[in-house]
């Protein structure tokens, strides 16, 4: 394992998977940028906005938990 | 005629253009220019060649600078204001003019009047500085802010 610093990591392709819904798609529904979809992906955000949020789970049916995990000190 | 940020830019890129112009005609009168200063006006015997290495040596930073500040004007037309390449050039003309600024300061050895000029110069290089850090932290907010999704 590679230590690094406590993180928030964005489990989108997990529910993505489950809902079966492309990045394309996903992208143009919660109204961002496939380029900024992207960035939420691989973990570059350095921010989120409740709004974006909202519309994440408004499209996934899910719950922020199920997008969003808390990754400690040290762990990757 | 409306004035624009468009035209103001280009104002500068005018200004940059003719102070060019301006170092160019000195570098190239810079040796019959010392010459005739020193004997007739300055009654400064056998100081030529000092001062004429100094117009030479400090014209190298002023070329660096004015060629910086020309590249972050482009930049600033075609829209890329906040970026780290800018933040360069802006460190790169503070030096220069802070390297302009000691080089008139050695020179006040020989003639005491480029105190001023050094002076001059090493408060424009700090003044520079000082815009420098602001537009780096502007640069640090922005891409906060462009990796805010």
């Amino acid at each position: 394992m590679k230590a690094v610093g406590a993180m928030i990591v964005v489990n989108l392709d997990v529910m993505m998977a489950r809902r079966k819904i492309s990045a394309g798609e996903l992208a143009e529904r919660v109204g961002i940028t496939p380029a900024n979809l992207s960035v939420l992906k691989n973990n570059k955000a350095r921010a989120v906005r409740f709004s974006t949020l909202e519309a994440l789970c408004r499209v996934l049916d899910c719950q922020p938990g199920d997008l969003l995990e808390y990754v400690p000190d040290g762990k990757e | 005629m409306e004035w624009n940020r468009s035209r103001s830019i280009l104002l500068s890129l005018c200004a940059v253009v003719l102070f060019a112009v301006v170092l160019l005609v000195t570098d190239a009168l810079a040796v019959p220019l010392c010459m005739q200063a020193c004997q007739v006006f300055l009654s400064l015997e056998g100081e030529e060649l000092p001062l004429t290495l100094t117009v030479y040596i400090a014209s190298v930073p002023g070329w660096i600078c004015l060629y910086s500040l020309f590249r972050l004007l482009l930049n600033l037309r075609r829209g890329a204001v906040f970026t780290a390449v800018n933040g360069r050039y802006m460190r790169r003309t503070s030096w220069c003019c802070i390297l302009a600024g000691v080089l008139f300061l050695a020179a006040a050895w020989f003639w005491l009047p480029f105190v001023f000029a050094g002076i001059a110069a090493g408060f424009m290089g700090l003044i520079v500085r000082i815009v420098k850090n602001i537009f780096e932290q502007a640069i640090a907010m922005k891409d906060e802010l462009d990796y805010t999704i």
